[in-house]
């Protein structure tokens, strides 16, 4: 019972972590009266920016802001309705921000700089104990420690510190049949599994001993975690989220990643209740049980028949990008040129950053989701990059960059005392928007490639190497608005850890003979 | 006040020295203490009977007189009652603090008096209650669990609470309850500093104690869907407590009904819940099996249904895990009527920008097992369906299209429809032209939709390349700039020369 007394020295962090909960506790960044929309009429299709248009002629004079983040879309509709309203609503909530009329130190892009001192102390905050406003997060705390500890990572915080107490906070959620729960006692779930796994091979790859290293990776039952994910195939190839929980696209990204880098075997367990004669192995039915989700709009769903959503598109690619080589098993599962389409119309202006679905906000959290599809397409459009392809050659981007990076820098940092990112202004910030608005600025930060394997284009790969082939590098055919002490590190593009972690956790295990 | 001091001393009979008033009970004792030790001063001052008297409380005190033969110990004891020698006490020890870390010492007497009676029926009742949990154990191994002998339970139940009371502390609910008795907890463990640990409130740890205890055990009975209940009325996002509470409902065959009228209040107060709706999928997969051959109790469960995820629509129309749910229900009651449709364009009549809703049209519409090939993917075109459908769709999203232009959840939907149907794009032109004017004579064209521009780009790129390029240069120069990067890489598939090296990765990709 002392484990619940609130009155130790957590409670400072309390008092000020349970004001973040509190949506009101707005603090530096009031939403100002300026920028609350009124009913529109009808002819009053260039009101909102009329209040703004003197800061931003002398701003934009001194900042090179583009006039496309600062000015409404050139066609609007007169009818209003509730999305209409609130997209008007989020326009006029990022506009500010862009303007950078807050008084922040700007660089001469107009973006203010990468506040990376509040950000990781929010997330170290966020690793702390946590107020019992908190339990609405018993079931993910996995989650917790994977955004801050992904979030500190790409920033080029050291994990060091944190490997002891992690070892001791996942040793009693390990279930003895398999798998992570979110806590202690529950029962395991591909989600906290998938978190677990990727914070412990995150801390196992940075500056740690081998005794170390072993000691972290060998945590993980692999026999067990092998026979649970058999009960969570399905037969028709895709995967649940735990033993009689939902199946989604979700499940089948987590599902790969866990088998892909603990290098498990293929072969489903003979008590697995997929077991068939057509179902054999974990791949079987998955690409295709992947490819139903995508829908006639050209996005994908959290299964088949839903509405297309960005998460789940990342997920279902990500997945793909596992089982094979993008250039090869992306459009063999899928309808590249609609898939494309619609991933490019959920980017906004003037926001910048990306919706998740059709006539939905702009949310920092797709910077990732979204912002994420884009390396695994365009890897699958040029193909893998081999000794004969000059790396001059590289397409341009097929979203706008600069965009993402406006958006995220200008809109999603809460440049208050309190730090950390979020969805949009009007929102508080997380560690989940923390983790993934900087993992979608490292992606937009960065080029990706996808290198030729060594074998032979004719051999298919035995075991599951198409995800670790992945390159970075500095985009050099673009102007970079960031300055460069606000580059992040590059995260791996189907991972979503930092690059080289998950070539040197596979090997680790490769080298392994059996459990 | 005039009552009071006659109470007072009233109350007081007790005390050795009634007539002085002690400011506290820590001075009452140290008088007491001093008053049972009157010889406590430099010997030489003593009387000689004094000093007898000293010597005889010397003896009382070190107890020696204990080994004496009967007949000493008589004459002793003679003695110090005719003499009226004072048993020498103790020093008075610290009383420490009580429950509510009030130092005791500063009690005054009557306060320290009613608390050491509270404190002797506390004893009293643990003493008690301790028996009554001693009975039940033996009850249960005896094989007679459960036996209410003379409504003793609910005695023990208010003993609790009035030990709690006592205590100046509430039992947990579990603890409190005699039912439970026979569960021991299992306390959480968190590991050494663990990341991200969660001060829980008492009673969210005490019920997680008693889950983990349950489903140690597996048990499944009416009191773990009481305990369920609970815990997630403290915190419905736990996918765990869902899925044991589903577990024991079939297994104690709960009603099914009763069951979803209670998850109805939940996910109207949780809107952003997803675990829910898993729940009741669950739920109807099992009800289904009931009532699968009753046709008015499959209307009733399709109505009351569809009447719940209006509610619940009135508060977030594009919330994904009820529309996935809606998907899944359409598929498992087949409902593809007519009253799904319509209450689908009820909502989009409220917000034609509404996409879950127009996604959910074209589920309806386009897997209809009446005229739909089964398993056709999304983006495929199927022979099977007939043309009135398809020509009632683009009527619909049309007429939709003029409502709001610049609305892309109706273009989609069109794009979405042709596909299906296997008819071209192009016959989409004349409506897209609607929404674009090109400039004549050297004026500024006049676009009302980026969507129909979009639109016709893609039509022009088979009949006009160079008016593709024109729209598609519109589009990234003037209309959505911030996808020029898109639209220049379409303008790159018009070209006959590659203008970059995705131009023969495209060839493959049969564009
Ligand atoms: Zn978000």
């Amino acid at each position: 019972m002392s484990s619940n007394n609130t009155s130790d020295a957590s409670s400072a962090t309390a008092s000020s972590t349970s004001s973040r909960l509190n949506n009101s506790s707005y603090g530096t960044q009031p939403r100002q009266t300026g920028f609350i929309i009124e009913e529109l009429s009808s002819e009053s299709e260039s009101y909102p920016i009329a209040g703004y248009s003197n800061n931003m002629t002398t701003t934009t004079q001194t900042a090179k802001i583009p006039d496309i983040f600062t000015t409404l879309p050139p066609v609007r509709d007169l009818l209003n309705t509730q999305t209409s309203l609130l997209q008007d609503q989020t326009v006029q909530e990022c506009l500010p921000f862009h303007l950078n009329n807050l008084g922040l130190p700007i660089n001469p892009h107009g973006l203010p700089h990468l506040d990376r001192k509040r950000h990781i102390a929010f997330l170290h905050k966020n690793l702390r104990r946590l107020p019992a406003a908190f339990t609405a997060a018993d079931a993910s705390r996995p989650w917790m420690f994977y955004w801050a500890l992904a979030g500190l990572a790409t920033m080029g915080e050291s994990l060091e510190d944190y490997t002891e107490r992690l070892l001791s906070t996942v040793k009693p959620i390990q279930h003895p049949d398999g798998g992570f729960g979110g806590g202690n006692g529950q029962m395991s779930h591909l989600a906290p599994t998938y978190a677990v796994l990727l914070s412990l091979v995150m801390v196992a790859g940075g500056d740690v001993s081998e005794d170390e290293r072993r000691e972290v990776l060998e945590l993980v039952n692999r026999r067990a975690m092998w026979k649970w994910l058999g009960r969570l195939k399905q037969r028709d190839g895709g995967f649940q989220m735990s033993v009689g929980g939902e199946e989604d696209v979700r499940g089948a990204y987590c599902a790969m990643v866990i088998i892909t880098l603990l290098d498990l075997p293929l072969d489903l367990p003979v008590d697995s209740p997929a077991r068939s004669d057509e179902c054999t192995t974990f791949l079987s039915g998955l690409p295709e049980w992947v490819a139903r989700c995508q829908t006639f709009e050209g996005g994908i769903s959290g299964r088949p028949d839903a509405e297309a959503h960005g998460a789940y598109a990342f997920c279902a690619l990500a997945c793909l990008c596992i089982i094979d080589d993008p250039h090869i098993v992306i459009p063999k599962y899928l309808d590249v040129p609609r898939l494309i389409s619609w991933l490019s119309a959920r980017q906004y202006a003037p926001e910048g950053g990306f919706a998740g679905r059709t006539n939905k906000l702009v949310d920092g959290c797709y910077s990732h989701w979204v912002g994420g599809c884009w390396p695994l397409l365009e890897a699958c459009l040029e193909g893998p990059t081999t000794a004969s392809t000059t790396k001059a050659s590289s397409t341009d981007s097929l979203y706008s960059r600069e965009g993402l990076i406006r958006y995220i820098l200008s809109c999603c940092q809460d440049q208050g005392k309190r730090g950390g990112l979020r969805d949009k202004p009007s929102h508080n910030s997380d560690s989940y928007h923390t983790c993934y608005v900087l993992a979608g600025l490292s992606s937009a930060q960065h080029k990706w490639r996808f290198n030729a394997p060594a074998r032979s284009s004719t051999e298919r790969p035995e075991t599951l190497s198409s995800a670790y082939q992945w390159t970075s590098e500095f985009l050099f055919d673009e102007e970079q608005i960031f300055d460069e002490e606000d580059r992040v590190l590059t995260l791996h593009p189907v991972f979503v850890i930092p690059e080289g972690i998950a070539e040197q956790t596979r090997a680790y295990f490769a080298s392994k003979i059996g459990f | 006040m005039a009552p009071k001091p006659s109470k007072a001393s009233k109350a007081q009979p007790k005390a050795p020295e009634p007539i002085k008033e002690y400011p506290n009970i820590a001075a009452f004792h140290q008088a007491t203490y001093e008053n049972s030790r009157p010889y406590h001063k430099p010997l030489a001052s003593l009387s000689a009977t004094e000093k007898t008297h000293y010597a005889y409380a010397r003896l009382l005190e070190t107890g020696i007189w204990k080994s004496w033969d009967e007949f000493q110990r008589k004459d002793f004891w003679k003695y110090i009652e005719t003499n009226k020698i004072p048993v020498p006490l103790p020093e008075p020890k610290d009383l420490g603090r009580d429950r509510n870390g009030r130092d005791i010492s500063k009690y005054s007497v009557k306060e320290y008096e009613e608390y050491q009676k509270r404190e002797r029926g506390l004893e009293g009742l643990v003493r008690e209650s301790t028996r009554f949990r001693d009975r039940q154990r033996r009850l249960r191994r005896s094989g007679r669990a459960g036996e209410d002998i003379e409504g003793e339970i609910e005695e023990e139940r208010n003993r609790r609470k009035l030990i709690g009371v006592l205590r100046g502390k509430k039992m947990g609910r579990y603890e409190e309850d005699p039912e439970w008795d026979d569960v021991v907890p299992i306390a959480q463990d968190d590991g050494e500093g663990a990341l991200a640990q969660i001060a829980y409130t008492e009673e969210y740890s005490e019920a997680m104690s008693y889950l983990r205890a349950v489903m140690s055990t597996q048990e499944k009975t009416p009191r773990v869907i009481a305990l369920t209940s609970h815990i997630i009325s403290l915190n419905p996002a736990h996918y765990t407590v869902w899925l044991y509470r589903a577990s024991t409902l079939f297994a104690i065959n709960f009603p099914i009904h009763a069951e979803i009228e209670w998850v109805n209040d939940i996910a109207l107060d949780n809107q952003k819940n997803y675990q829910i709706w898993h729940h009741r999928q669950l739920l109807v997969d099992h009800l289904y099996q009931e009532i699968k051959d009753d046709e008015a109790k499959l209307k009733e469960l399709e109505d009351s249904e569809r009447a719940f995820m209006t509610e619940m629509f009135d508060a977030d129309a594009k919330n994904y895990h009820v529309w996935s749910y809606r998907q899944y229900l359409v598929r498992k009651l087949n409902l593809w009527n007519q009253a799904e449709i319509e209450s689908i364009e009820v909502l989009l009549k409220k917000d034609v920008r509404n996409n879950s809703a127009w996604s959910h049209r074209f589920f309806v519409v386009f897997n209809d097992p009446k005229h739909c090939t089964e398993g056709s993917p999304a983006t495929a075109h199927d022979p099977k369906i007939p043309d009135n459908i398809l020509d009632r769709e683009i009527e619909f999203a049309k007429a939709a299209t003029f409502e709001a232009p610049q609305n892309q959840s109706p273009w989609n939907y069109l794009r979405g429809v042709l596909c299906k149907g296997g008819r071209d794009l192009s016959s989409l032109e004349l409506f897209a032209a609607e929404f674009v004017k090109e400039g004549k004579d050297g004026a500024e064209e006049d676009v009302r939709s980026s969507h129909a521009l979009d639109s016709l780009a893609d039509i022009w790129a088979k009949t006009d390349v160079e008016k593709a390029k024109w729209a598609l240069e519109l589009l990234g120069n003037k209309y959505d700039r911030i996808r020029k990067g898109y639209w220049d890489w379409k303008i790159g598939q018009l070209m006959d020369q590659p203008v970059n090296t995705l131009e023969g990765n495209l060839e493959a990709l049969k564009v």
